[in-house]
């Protein structure tokens, strides 16, 4: 009996295992196809943008025998898709060439401008995940009330208002009239250079070295930032999380519960609300991505030495590597967080096990 | 409604605190360090031979130091820098300088004649965009090692392949690219070959008044006062330039304290950081000109009397008055003012009937359209948007067409395009030479350093002469006299290249700050800087 058993169970395991290989290796073709795709677009578009790479480098002066040896020196004379297949190889070794504009290897500008967005992003989804989903439950399950209109206002304010107009006014209102913020940048001057590395977050460094002081001016800096980003993502949060939770208190079940004599807080918290967290946490992943992409404005008005002011910088100049750079790793991150938030659904949901 | 009052308590309560409380005192920079508000998108790291650029420039400055010094108020005077004194042969091609002794690089290592020799050198032999500044007189990666030799620790002999007036080659040493590097730390740092280049776009190895602490792309760079620098070390112990991108930012943070100079303010924060009294905008002249270029290879365009007609379409007062109150003075003439030869002469005004009789007389009384490219930004685009509306009047539809169209003005490719340019020597042949001189107007010439060239203007050749002559005349009275007639000459020759403004570049300094003086050469000093109450 236990012969057979074995014998049976031997082939299904075996099938197991290859099915996972299977899946794992599709998955990573998936990714792998992705991040070419994203590549090959981007490195077409940056070809077609108007901004010539030799004149960012050499000026609109120089003569005709610089700018030549200047094009060749950037392999600009070979044909696209050599230069995309000699990008590819690079990148395959893990080098991804210089930037045009800083000099330096793409990789190390990245590790010093993401840290931070990443500072910046996270703080804000904090903000906006914290705020908005209790503020969208509760107006979910107080509608109508004066709750209810308040949270749809300031969710419609928040999803209306342009964030860098917001940032200008903070600004001018906080930091310029009443001098209750510090003004643009990470640090005050009094703390620039105090702190250095290893991670390049400063938040994150300064703790690591004990700078309280550091830390604190960190964490006031980036506080106007991060909570106007916050906003702008509790808006959404608290929207989509309303509607969410609407959606559940209609549902029978919840009928059934309160016919059963449950309490309200039971009924939301342990029944509607559980039902909803894989959406809450697909659109908190959703915001997240946005986040780290899209902070370019609000780095702009506070001189926020971040991602999206490289990436934008980098296309003006038509530096190729450094958008190519860039792009590569945002496309990695938001995988990276959707594969996160789908190994997070297992454990919320048992349907996706 | 028991919990609607008691909300309505709490926000309330909350209000009255966040109103109450204690405004914070304004800031202010350290004593003892100078705070500059930057826009550094456009640097490109810090090695003097490879940047163009007026931000990257200044700081150059400051960490290295030049042959010759040209000082920000008497800017045509060549005086000692590292060269303690000098001698020109009597030919005219030989110049032998003197090298000061007791200076040291920040690394440590004494400046010697030595170091002198192979960062000329290096200028010419990497052959990046400001080689131009030795290239122009005759060097080349070939003849450099010959021409250009120490011959002792304390003696550099540079020959000129052609005799030039002297003050070109003064004005060349003065330049940021010719910064004398440290040799010995650089042949420390070479990798295969590249003289110091990677290690350059990050560090320092020059002997200036400030040394590089930090230096973060696109975010700060910390320079600290060096304290062995030969003229004694600076007051300010610190610079920290921050890169803050937006015009208001900078103005925000100007008035608040936190930046003591702002560096990129538009005309509109200019005025309101000249109207609120706690800082002065410095205007520094530039050697380079806004300027219109019509395209010589365009049949109308290249009418004389279509191109006179041009001049009497701009609006020089009104825009002297307003768009250009700190990015210009009004100027004409080709030689920038303040050099050998200048002139005043301003003969041309809004005039809009004059305009309109010079084309009828080119025959084109009806007008004609034309697309015309110009840089989309302040100043560049509102002159454009000001020249269109004036042409509009006359009978010309200008399609004003915002962007990058540099490339194509490179190549010919253009009707009508506006910009500025910006030379670096305080000498009217740099200006001429790139508006006035084209030895070749063939299209496979391929003259693109000069924009003459580019308008595909055959410029006569009895301006041509003049430049190249007054290039050469060692006698600074018959050299200036020469460049008078050069003004005049081109003037009168209705040129496909309009000049409108002198360029000027603006700063905001508070008024506490001293001694931080805008430089013509983009080489304002930081060691000069000291702060009162």
């Amino acid at each position: 009996m236990s012969i057979a058993k074995t014998t049976a169970t031997m082939p299904n395991r075996g099938s197991a295992a290859l099915g996972a290989v299977r899946k794992v290796t599709a998955s990573f073709a998936v990714i792998l196809t992705t991040l070419l795709g994203l590549l090959l677009i981007t490195f077409v578009v940056g070809r077609m943008v108007p901004a010539d790479p030799v004149i960012a480098v050499i000026g609109d002066q120089a003569d005709h025998e610089t700018y030549q040896r200047v094009y060749k020196q950037m392999g600009l004379d070979q044909p696209l898709h050599v230069q995309f297949a000699t990008y590819l190889t690079n990148v395959a070794h893990l080098d991804f060439g210089q930037s045009h504009v800083t000099k330096n290897p793409v990789a190390s500008d990245l590790a010093r401008v993401f840290p931070a967005t990443l500072e910046l992003a996270t703080l804000a989804t904090i903000i906006g995940a914290g705020l908005g989903i209790p503020l969208g439950i509760v107006s979910a399950v107080r509608k109508g009330s004066w709750i209810d209109h308040l949270a749809r206002v300031v969710g419609l304010l928040g999803h209306s208002t342009p964030i860098f107009w917001l940032g200008t006014i903070v600004i001018l209102v906080f930091y310029a009239k009443f001098g209750l913020i510090p003004g643009s940048g990470r640090l005050d001057v009094y703390n620039e250079g105090l702190v250095d590395g290893p991670t390049n977050s400063i938040l994150v460094d300064a703790m690591l070295a004990k700078e309280w002081e550091v830390f604190r001016d960190a964490l006031l800096h980036v506080a106007a930032p991060a909570l106007i980003l916050g906003y702008a993502a509790m808006a959404y949060l608290s929207r989509m999380s309303r509607s969410f939770m609407l959606e559940q208190l209609r549902q029978e079940y919840v009928l059934t519960a309160r016919a059963k004599g449950l309490g309200q807080r039971a009924i939301i918290w342990r029944h509607a609300f559980r039902n909803i967290r894989v959406q809450l946490l697909t659109i908190i992943a959703l915001a997240y991505c946005g986040l780290l992409d899209g902070t370019v404005l609000i780095e702009t008005v506070f001189a926020w030495p971040g991602l999206g002011q490289y990436l934008t910088s980098a296309l003006f100049f038509a530096d190729m590597n450094a958008v190519l750079g860039s792009v590569l790793l945002i496309g990695i991150i938001s995988i990276a967080i959707n594969l996160l938030s789908d190994l997070t659904y297992r454990f919320l949901d048992p349907r996706t096990r | 409604m028991g919990i609607q009052r008691r909300s309505f308590l709490i926000i309330s309560t909350l209000m009255a605190a966040a109103l109450s409380m204690p405004v914070s005192a304004q800031a202010a920079t350290p004593k003892d360090q100078l705070v500059v508000a930057m826009n550094m998108s456009s640097m490109r790291g810090l090695d003097p031979n490879e940047l163009n650029q007026l931000e990257a420039a200044e700081i150059v400055a400051n960490l290295y130091e030049r042959l010759i010094v040209l000082p920000a108020h008497d800017i045509t005077r060549p005086m000692p820098g590292l060269a303690e004194s000098w001698t020109v042969s009597p030919d005219g091609k030989t110049f032998t300088f003197k090298i000061r002794k007791g200076v040291t690089f920040h690394s440590g290592n004494p400046l010697t004649a030595r170091d002198v020799e192979w960062s000329l050198r290096r200028l010419v032999k990497l052959g990046l965009a400001p080689s131009v500044d030795l290239r122009q007189w005759g060097f080349t990666d070939k003849n450099v090692d010959g021409l250009i030799k120490a011959t002792d620790d304390a003696t550099l002999v540079l020959e000129t392949p052609e005799v030039w007036n002297p003050n070109l080659i003064f004005y060349s040493l003065a330049s940021f690219s010719t910064s004398i590097l440290d040799s010995k730390l650089l042949a420390e740092k070479d990798k295969s070959g590249d003289m110091g280049r990677e290690f350059l776009q990050t560090a320092d190895a020059g002997s200036g008044p400030y040394s590089l602490r930090t230096w973060r792309v696109n975010d700060l760079l910390i320079a600290d006062a060096f304290k062995d620098y030969w003229q004694g070390t600076a007051k300010m112990r610190r610079v920290i330039l921050r890169h803050i991108p937006e015009s208001s930012g900078q103005r925000l943070q100007l008035e608040a304290g936190d930046v003591d100079v702002a560096t990129r303010l538009s005309s509109t924060d200019l005025a309101a950081v000249e109207a609120g009294g706690k800082a002065d905008i410095q205007k520094t002249p530039g050697f380079g000109f806004y300027y219109l270029a019509l395209n010589q290879k365009d049949e109308i365009l290249s009418n004389p009397k279509v191109r006179e007609a041009f001049r009497y379409l701009i609006d020089y007062d009104g825009l002297a008055a307003t768009v250009m109150k700190y990015y210009g003075i009004e100027q004409q003439t080709i030689v920038p003012a303040g050099l050998p030869g200048a002139s005043h002469a301003a003969p041309y005004k809004l005039d809009i009937d004059k305009a309109k009789q010079l084309l009828a007389e080119a025959g084109y009384a009806n007008g004609f359209s034309k697309v015309y490219y110009a840089t989309p930004v302040t100043p560049e685009y509102e002159v454009a948007q000001s020249l269109q509306a004036n042409a509009a009047k006359a009978g010309i539809k200008l399609d004003l067409q915002g962007g990058d169209h540099i490339g194509k003005f490179r190549n010919r490719e253009f009707e009508i395009f506006s910009a500025r340019t910006g030379e670096r020597l305080p000498d009217p042949h740099a200006v001429l030479a790139s508006y006035a001189t084209n030895p070749n107007n063939a299209d496979d010439a391929k003259l693109s350093g000069l924009i003459a060239w580019r308008s595909a203007w055959d410029v006569p050749k009895e301006i041509q002469d003049m430049v190249t002559e007054a290039a050469h005349e060692t006698d600074q009275q018959k050299r200036s006299d020469l460049y008078a007639k050069i003004n005049e000459a081109y003037l009168k020759a209705s040129p496909a290249l309009v000049t409108s403004f002198q360029r000027t570049d603006a700063k905001a300094v508070r008024k506490e700050i001293k001694g931080y003086v805008g430089h013509s050469t983009w080489l304002t000093r930081w060691d000069t800087v000291s702060k009162g109450e």
